[in-house]
Formats: structure tokens, C-alpha cells, sequence
């Protein structure tokens, strides 16, 4: 029992994490795109549709997500059981959570860093690379951490939908075989890993705050 | 000339309709000049400012820097203009994770410009502006002078032809206003920069400004020498800054007349007042006087008080030598 244990909470972490990583990256850049959008005169048309795109994917339920991208999913992925399946699931739900999360936090850069940096002659590149970024480092490490802890929620859920991980494991032997013990090792688990996601996360982007 | 303004307009449009935020402001900088921009809150000094940078479009007209009009430019030709001008806000701006010495070096980081020589230039400046012991310090961690002096030296980093202030000293106390005033007029004499200086700091005006552009509700209502600009706000002209001394008859028993006059210049060291009254047999009788030390010199105010046969002839004769006189009562 210890080693399903064991390799579930491998498999958890492993979608964990690959999606938050993918999510992060491709949310980021999402935001990103939504901040200047949304700043460019020329650009305001598109900004309203990535604006309701995005709110269309937040608004739809995670597991309804995962059964619209069941076509999706088996082309892309080959296959939609499975953890490398699941991460591509995760990684579609959390980049529009991401990208929402990193525009608020480029909003919040005060206009004056932004009016400084422009008045320097900054290109638009240097502005996302040498500004945005930094200046909201603090902030997305916190954004990342939310959405990983997001992510823990999430990979139960698909575990219950083949996915494997903890999450399936908590379902098929705890939920159907009245095994109790391992639904609560599998939530011990989950607890744990939140927790230290919760903890290292805080802990960087404080370091970084100063 | 190196920045010269012609009939500037800017308008905000709003629920209430057109807001008219600069109105037909004409206005001209020399090369080595320090030129205040003064008004009141909402006349439109920082929207000025900010037209000035290019980081407000404006209507109309024409602005002239360094011989090219940089009015209706492209991006790239505009962020190449930037790079010649420095700009310290108000409320500083500097990078909040970047350390002293990162955010000083950074205009010239984004230029490419190879590390050592960032570092000969960023160290030069922080020596001449006294931040040498606050280089790994970050933002957060300085006081407001040091801040501000951190952003001036930002500024200063590109070698920019001039530099914008947007109220300097709004910040600061007294003896950090003291210490910035004396660095910008002595940026100024030494290395010849030119500055323009948002302010409503009379202090700030008196100090450093060779000359004035008093703007009122969008509109440039003065534009001039400092001292005229005194004479200005001593004459009535300007309420926004304090009105001069009210002087009325009860002061005075008599049938005295009471003068306002106004030194500045040669006459400031002169007795004319002594010799003209002497001249013309006229009691003169001193109620108040102040001495302003303008950049340009000193600027005096004397409120007297004469009485004499000849007193129609001292004022004549008085007019003559000083920088202005005014019949009070």
C-alpha cells in the first residue's frame, strides 16, 4: 500500500507541477499579451476577445472542462487517461487563471515606474523584459504559488477522471472500496505538498520583496 | 534655444465635455537656463511637463528641441529624442527591486553599453551627488533625498542635454530642500545643464530659476525674468503665491504718502534712497522691507513712508533709480 502511496503522490507531483511550469510560462505570456493589448489604442478590439475568451475559460467547471476537451485531448495527446493527459487538461484550465492573475498584477505597477521607464526610451520589448517582469517578480511568484495550490485541487479531481495520482487513488480504493485509510493518506499527502507549495512560495516572494 | 514651445494646446474630454488643459502656452528654454514652470494645483504645470516629454500627445503646436520638431514624431524616432532628456517625477520612480547602483545604470544598461564603463559612469555620479555609501541599498530603504538624489542621478547617467523636475522639492524638508536646491544650481553652473522645474515651491523660484512661466487655469499668464515675476506677485498681479503686504492708512497718522518700491539689480547697492530724499529735503520713514536672494541677484522690497514740500518731485526722482515704485496710498 505504501508504494501505491508513494507512486501516486509521484505521478500528483508530477502533474502538479509540469502544468503549473507550462501554465506559468504560457499565462505569463498570456497577460502579457492582455496588458499591452489593453494599453494600445489600435489593439483594444482584440483586447476584448481575449478578454471574453479567457472569461469563457474561467467560467466553465474544471470537469466539464475536461470532457469538452476529450477530442481535443486524444488528438493532441494520443490518449485522455493518464497523467501526461491530465497535464494537458491542467495546463488548458490554468493559463487563462494565470494570465488574469499576472495582467492584475502588471496593472498594479504603479504609472509612474511605467511613465519613468517610457520617458528612458524604452522599446516595448525592454519595457515586458526589463520592467513588467521585474518590477512584478514578488507578485507572480505569489500568482504561482496560487495556481499551483489551484493545481493540487485540480489533479485530484482529474485523478478521479483516469487521470491517476492521488486523486484516483483516493476515489478507487478509499470512495469505492471503503478502504478510509487511504483516502486519508492521500488527503495527508495532498495537505502536505500544499502546504510546502504554500510555504516556499511565500518565502521566495518575500525574499524578493525586500 | 534648445527647447522652444509655440502655441501648445491640449484638451481632456470627459462626462462634463471638453476640458481645455493647456491654452495657446508659448514658451522658450536657452541652452544652460533654469526655467521654472509655476502655478497652482490643476493650472496645468505637470500636463505641460508631460507634453513637454512626449508622454501626452497634445492638439496643437509645435515644440522644438534641439532644433527638430518633436511634435507628431515615430515611436522609435521618439524614444531616440527620450534618451536626450532627463525626467526625475515626483514621486521619484525608481525601480522598487533593483538596487541604487542597478537602477542608476540602468539607461545605460538598456543602451548596450559595456559593463565597465556602466560602472565608471554610475560611480562618478553617485560621488558628485553624495549617495557613494548607499550603492546595494534598495528604493525602499532610502530616505527621500536619497531617493530623489538616486533618481537626479538616473537622469543624469545619460549625459541628457536637459532635465525636467517635477516638483523637486514636494517631498523634502527644509534642509534636504536646501541640499537639492544647491546641487541643481550647481549641476547648472558647473556643467552648464539646463533645467526645467515644475514647481509652486517659492523657494524653489527664488533659487534657481533664471526665468518664470507662470501658467493660470492652462494659460501662460507670465513669462519672464525671476525678478519680474517678484515684482509681479509684489505689485498684486500674482495672488496665487501669497499677496504682498497689505499697508493701509491707519498705519500712519498724517498727511504722508505711503510707496512700495522695488530694488533689484544695481540699485541694490546703492543709497538712491538716501541721496534722492536728501536731494529733494524729504523725511522718509521705513515701515517694512525684506531682501529676497534671487539667482540673478538681490531683490528688495521697501515700504516707506514720506513727508516733505517736495514729495511729488522725490517720487519722480525715486522712479528714475529704482526697479519700481508703486504709490500705495
Amino acid at each position: 500500500m505504501i508504494g501505491q502511496i508513494f507512486n501516486a503522490t509521484l505521478e500528483t507531483l508530477y502533474m502538479i507541477f509540469l502544468s503549473g511550469f507550462l501554465a506559468s510560462a504560457l499565462g505569463i505570456l498570456l497577460g502579457v499579451g492582455l496588458y499591452l493589448c489593453s494599453r494600445i489604442r489600435r489593439l483594444k478590439g482584440l483586447y476584448a476577445l481575449l478578454d471574453l475568451i479567457v472569461n469563457i475559460f474561467r467560467s466553465i467547471p474544471f470537469i466539464i472542462l475536461v470532457i469538452l476537451l476529450i477530442p481535443v485531448t486524444k488528438r493532441v495527446m494520443g490518449t485522455i487517461i493518464g497523467p501526461n493527459a491530465a497535464v494537458f487538461n491542467l495546463t488548458i484550465a490554468a493559463i487563462p487563471f494565470m494570465a488574469r492573475l499576472s495582467e492584475n498584477s502588471f496593472n498594479a505597477v504603479p504609472s509612474g515606474i511605467i511613465d519613468s521607464s517610457n520617458s528612458m526610451g524604452l522599446n516595448r520589448w525592454q519595457m515586458v523584459t526589463r520592467v513588467l517582469i521585474p518590477e512584478t517578480l514578488p507578485d507572480q511568484i505569489g500568482n504561482v504559488t496560487v495556481l499551483l495550490i489551484n493545481l493540487v485541487t485540480y489533479t485530484a479531481i482529474a485523478g478521479a477522471m483516469g487521470a491517476g495520482g492521488l486523486g484516483q487513488l483516493a476515489i478507487n480504493y478509499g470512495y469505492y472500496r471503503f478502504q478510509w485509510d487511504i483516502v486519508l493518506y492521500a488527503v495527508i499527502v495532498l495537505v502536505v505538498i500544499s502546504q510546502l507549495i504554500q510555504f516556499t512560495g511565500g518565502k521566495l516572494s518575500r525574499t524578493l520583496r525586500r | 534655444m534648445i527647447l522652444s514651445v509655440e502655441k501648445l494646446n491640449l484638451s481632456f474630454e470627459d462626462k462634463s465635455g471638453k476640458r481645455k488643459i493647456l491654452d495657446d502656452v508659448s514658451l522658450s528654454v536657452k541652452e544652460g537656463e533654469i526655467v521654472g514652470i509655476v502655478g497652482l494645483s490643476g493650472a496645468g504645470k505637470t500636463s505641460l511637463l508631460r507634453t513637454l516629454n512626449l508622454l501626452q500627445p497634445v492638439d496643437s503646436g509645435t515644440i522644438m528641441f534641439d532644433g527638430l520638431n518633436i511634435v507628431g514624431l515615430s515611436e522609435s524616432e521618439v524614444r531616440r529624442i527620450r534618451k536626450k532628456i532627463g525626467v526625475v517625477f515626483q514621486s521619484f520612480n525608481l525601480f522598487r527591486y533593483r538596487t541604487v547602483y542597478q537602477n542608476i545604470g540602468f539607461p545605460l544598461k538598456i543602451q548596450g553599453i559595456a559593463k565597465s564603463e556602466i560602472k565608471s559612469r554610475v560611480l562618478n555620479i553617485v560621488s558628485e551627488l553624495g549617495l557613494d555609501h548607499r550603492l546595494n541599498a534598495y528604493p525602499s530603504q532610502l530616505s527621500g533625498g536619497e531617493q530623489q538624489r538616486a533618481a537626479i542621478a538616473r537622469a543624469l547617467v545619460m549625459d541628457p542635454k536637459m532635465i525636467f523636475l517635477d516638483e523637486p522639492t514636494s517631498s523634502l524638508d527644509p534642509r534636504t530642500t536646501r541640499r537639492l536646491l544647491d546641487l541643481v544650481v550647481n549641476l547648472n553652473e558647473k556643467h552648464g545643464l539646463t533645467f526645467v522645474v515644475v514647481t509652486h515651491d517659492m523657494d524653489v523660484i527664488k533659487r534657481t530659476c533664471d526665468r518664470v512661466a507662470y501658467l493660470q487655469n492652462g494659460k501662460l499668464d507670465f513669462f519672464g525674468p525671476t525678478h519680474e515675476f517678484f515684482v509681479k506677485i509684489e505689485s498684486n498681479e500674482v495672488s496665487d503665491f501669497g499677496a504682498p503686504l497689505e499697508v493701509e492708512r491707519s498705519f500712519f497718522s498724517g498727511k504722508k504718502k505711503i510707496l512700495r518700491v522695488l530694488f533689484w539689480g544695481e540699485c541694490t547697492h546703492d543709497p538712491v534712497l538716501w541721496e534722492t530724499a536728501k536731494e529733494n529735503d524729504v523725511m522718509i520713514n521705513i515701515l517694512y522691507g525684506k531682501i529676497e536672494e534671487l539667482k540673478n541677484g538681490p531683490f528688495g522690497t521697501l515700504i516707506i513712508g514720506i513727508e516733505g514740500e517736495k514729495q511729488a518731485l522725490f517720487v519722480e526722482k525715486l522712479r528714475e533709480s529704482v526697479f519700481y515704485l508703486e504709490e500705495v496710498i
